[in-house]
């Protein structure tokens, strides 16, 4: 495994490039759930007509399926492929290697898709014309194949940040069945049947042409996966255990960001559970379109804060152990620290014509290979303001130190003469980018920095990850 | 690169390559049927209402185009994945180089997606009838930006030399000679398919297409099965044409290749299998009626046609990849489980999809019979 592969960074001005990916995430996640929590409702709403349970129910799942189909087969569909393309514009390293380790889970979960839509579709186009037994069997096998394809997906996402064994083995199945895999897919399952739950209220009191007893009626049934949510808590417990050490840690108190996100998706689920166990399920209330919206808001909410988690949480990895949120593998920086991240890189800067020397310029690719990917120079979490308060010697000590400096970081991979480009570069940028600006190549500077770059070592931060399992 | 693909290429790299080769074929079947039928569409609804009332394939294509899309976007999942173990750093770069431009097609597609729904919304039925050619128009203009921007981003793939300089430009277009033909070729190759697939869903919703059509069914004196003849054989003439445009832009090792021993058996089945399609064409066009018999040689000959410029497409990328390097890739990818796993559900779900259509389609007839 090479310690760096050199792409053309893509350039998002002052958007952290690690936030897009996050950002699509939740929109895709929430309508995967939706579409996947959709078809098991679905089944049950058909089981109930067939059972005469509910005479309602075959007609509102003609109406919810066209919404499913509408939404999930275009927007959930395409959003799935964006992920994938947006994944290789932030790290194609990070979706080459899950496909390349993957690849077969991958086109086993595709064959998934396609019975997903054939099944889906003709349901949607002669599902009124078509007997009540056969109608279940369709939703049925659509219901089982998109929980499939949330199945083969789990095991790859769920082993970014629990690889287990697969770091020795290098098992597909070892990797695939990690210790996150179990509680991830029924903390997913659940918050499917929540999130179609809620959708199915929203659109009850949408449809025209039931009245409100019949609306009544219908949230009573719909709402009713919402009470696997009473397993959340557990589910979420046993998830956080199997997350590493201090992975966990940055999510329960260690990272300011990280804690809020994951308050901000217990505190939305909470409230959303409570509501419908107590209002909904217990008191039989009605729940209006408004309500319904909302609390189908707060879902939307609570996977936000879920799938930040998930995402921040790898930090300083983007495979845990494996390879670096900045696409450096992680038993390649001793080599790098030597060799240099920039030395292999074919790819010239965009403004280079700015910059007053070649030390700036090394600054700036070093800047693009190692940093660029959760900093900005001059936007959001820019690096520029972050050590605006630092002086020159704190400067190349936290960044010979970046491990030390945040355990979320990764160490520093390249040669001091390199440390030292960054540190003109944050220098340069801070005096207001002057169009002249001295070389400095001290000796004795660079030797410190080496000095600093030996101590903290080539591994992670974390004493956890540092006696952690290691590559084969 | 002497020897016929894939016999000559490593095996692992064959075994990849015939994958993507398949599940390539499948996603140009569907995303013919969406490139020209949205342009067949387009192009109709400009003729106004009465000629598209007349023209029962206008009313079947806005009927499946939305399914057509569905099933374009999923069959494109299974090339894009073996894509990446086979070409994965190639493809990577040109979609970072194309940048927004490339991430554009995905709003895109979105939009025309839901374009095609509102085509046959019961809101569009409502409305005046210059809507139809506005969103039809608009429909067809997105996917042929789709259509352009994965050209073009295969031949970025191939030209390595220009990554470093497209990349300090920020430049988001890619300036090639072969970008226009390779695009040109594409809109056109996907009117026969059109054509093939049209007749098969006539047939299967109930059109004779073997007796002489109803005077009310002609649209500019053409009758249905006229129709899909000039709709296949001018696709082929512009196939060729813009194939013979784009010659001169392929590397000469690549044509070298495209026309020696790795590429040119391949090149004469696919043009005896051309040569079949117009024939049966030309056939169909003189006699007006389409046979089944017709119809399924038809189809073996574009099936074969189709593999045949896939395997030629992939010729010319051949010449201009490292493959050593690839090679040790695909060998440790092939070293990864899960084979036997993609393969037992990919039997079990093909059966699941047959058991599907086929329980539809029974149900429907044996409702339509009454019984
Ligand atoms: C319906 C909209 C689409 C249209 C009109 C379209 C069109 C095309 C065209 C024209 C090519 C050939 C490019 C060339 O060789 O010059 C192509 C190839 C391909 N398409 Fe599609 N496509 C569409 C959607 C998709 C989607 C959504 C995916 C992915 C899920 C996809 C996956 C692929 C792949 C993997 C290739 C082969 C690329 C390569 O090997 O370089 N397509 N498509």
């Amino acid at each position: 495994m090479t310690p760096l592969d050199h792409y053309p960074v893509i350039d998002l001005g002052p958007l952290m490039r690690g936030l897009v990916i996050g950002g699509l995430g939740i929109f895709h996640v929430f309508l995967a759930q939706f579409a996947i929590g959709g078809g098991m409702l679905l089944c049950y709403l058909q089981w109930l007509h067939m059972q005469g349970d509910c005479r309602l129910a075959r007609r509102f799942t003609d109406d919810y399926f066209k919404l499913l189909v509408l939404v999930s087969f275009v927007l959930g569909a395409v959003t799935g492929v964006a992920m994938w393309f947006t994944s290789i514009q932030i790290s194609p390293r990070t979706i080459g290697t899950m496909v390349r380790e993957f690849h077969w889970v991958w086109a086993t979960e595709w064959t998934f898709f396609c019975l997903e839509v054939v099944a889906g579709y003709l349901f949607y186009r002669y599902g009124s014309r078509l007997p009540d037994r056969t109608r279940l069997q369709l939703l049925a096998l659509y219901a089982f194949a998109s929980w499939m394809s949330l199945f083969w997906i789990n095991g790859i996402l769920s082993w970014q940040l629990t690889p287990g064994t697969w770091l020795e083995t290098r098992d597909v199945w070892a990797g695939f069945f990690n210790p996150g895999f179990l509680p991830s897919l029924i903390f997913r399952t659940i918050s499917a049947a929540a999130i179609a739950a809620l959708a199915a209220c929203t659109l009850v009191n949408a449809v025209p042409g039931f009245t409100r007893e019949e609306r009544q009626s219908l949230v009573a049934i719909c709402a009713r996966p919402l009470v696997f949510m009473l397993a959340m808590p557990l589910v979420g417990a046993w998830y956080l255990g199997t997350m590493p050490a201090d992975s966990r840690g940055w999510a329960t108190g260690g990272s300011v960001p990280m804690t809020l996100f994951l308050t901000m998706a217990v505190g939305s689920s909470t409230l959303i559970g409570l509501y419908a166990i107590l209002a909904i399920l217990r008191q039989r209330l009605f729940v209006n379109g408004a309500t319904a919206s909302l609390l189908l808001a707060l879902a939307f909410v609570a996977t936000a804060g879920g799938e930040f988690v998930r995402e921040g949480v790898r930090k300083p990895f983007t495979i845990r152990e494996y390879l670096y949120s900045n696409s450096i593998a992680r038993d390649g920086v001793a080599d790098l620290r030597r060799r240099g991240s920039t030395a292999d890189d074919p790819y010239p800067l965009r403004d280079q014509a700015h910059y007053p020397n070649e030390q700036l310029v090394l600054g700036a690719k070093v800047f693009r290979a190692q940093c660029s990917v959760c900093h900005t120079l001059d936007g959001m979490n820019a690096v520029a303001e972050l050590a605006a308060t630092w002086s020159i010697d704190q400067r190349r000590l936290n960044i010979a130190q970046l491990q030390r400096t945040k355990p979320f970081m990764p160490p520093f991979a390249g040669t001091p003469a390199e440390v030292e480009a960054i540190v003109q570069l944050i220098g340069w940028r801070h005096a207001g980018r002057p169009p002249g600006w001295a070389v400095s190549d001290d000796p004795a500077v660079l030797s410190q920095i080496e000095r600093w770059l030996d101590e903290a070592g080539t591994g992670p931060g974390d004493a956890r990850l540092v006696v952690g399992a290691r590559l084969p | 690169m002497n020897t016929l693909f894939p016999l000559g290429l490593p095996a692992a790299t064959a075994f990849y390559l015939c994958l993507y080769l398949a599940t390539l074929v499948v996603h140009l079947v569907f995303m013919h049927y969406v490139l020209a039928g949205s342009i067949y569409l387009a192009v109709g609804r400009v003729m106004g209402r009465a000629r598209c009332q007349a023209c029962n394939w206008q009313s079947i294509i806005v009927d499946w185009l939305p399914f057509a899309t569905g099933l374009a976007i999923t069959a494109g999942v299974g090339p894009l994945l073996f894509a990446q173990i086979l070409y994965g750093r190639e493809f990577a770069t040109a979609n970072l180089l194309l940048s927004h431009r490339w991430m554009a097609i995905l709003p895109v597609l979105i939009v025309c997606f839901y374009l095609l729904y509102l085509q046959k919304s019961a809101w569009i039925a409502r409305r005046a009838w210059a809507w139809r050619p506005a969103i039809a128009a608009t429909a067809c203009a997105g996917f042929l930006f789709i259509a352009w921007s994965w050209t073009e981003n295969h031949l970025l793939m191939l030209d390595r030399a220009a990554w470093p300089g497209m990349y300090a430009t920020s430049s988001l277009w890619y300036e090639s000679a072969g970008v226009l033909p390779r695009l040109a070729a594409w809109c056109f190759v996907a009117f026969p398919s059109l054509a093939i697939e049209l007749a098969w869903q006539g047939r299967l919703l109930g059109d004779r297409l073997d007796e002489p059509a109803a005077a009310n069914t002609r649209v500019l004196g053409l009758s249905p099965v006229r129709r899909l003849a000039v709709t296949a054989l001018s696709g082929w003439a512009g196939t060729l044409l813009a194939a013979w445009a784009y010659w001169p832009a392929i590397p000469a090792a690549a044509r070298t290749a495209i026309t020696g021993p790795l590429g040119g058996p391949w090149l004469i089945m696919a043009a005896m299998a051309l040569v079949m399609q117009i024939v049966a064409w030309s056939i169909t066009l003189v006699s007006e009626r389409l046979t089944r018999g017709m119809l399924i040689v038809m189809t073996a000959a574009w099936v074969t046609t189709l593999l045949g410029i896939a395997v030629l497409r992939e010729t010319i990328r051949l010449a201009a990849v490292d493959l050593a390097t690839g090679k040790e890739l695909h060998q440790t990818a092939l070293g990864i489980g899960g084979l036997p796993v993609f393969l037992l559900f990919a039997v079990l779900n093909a059966v699941a999809i047959g058991w599907c259509i086929r329980t539809v389609r029974g149900q429907l007839a044996t409702r339509s019979d009454g019984t």
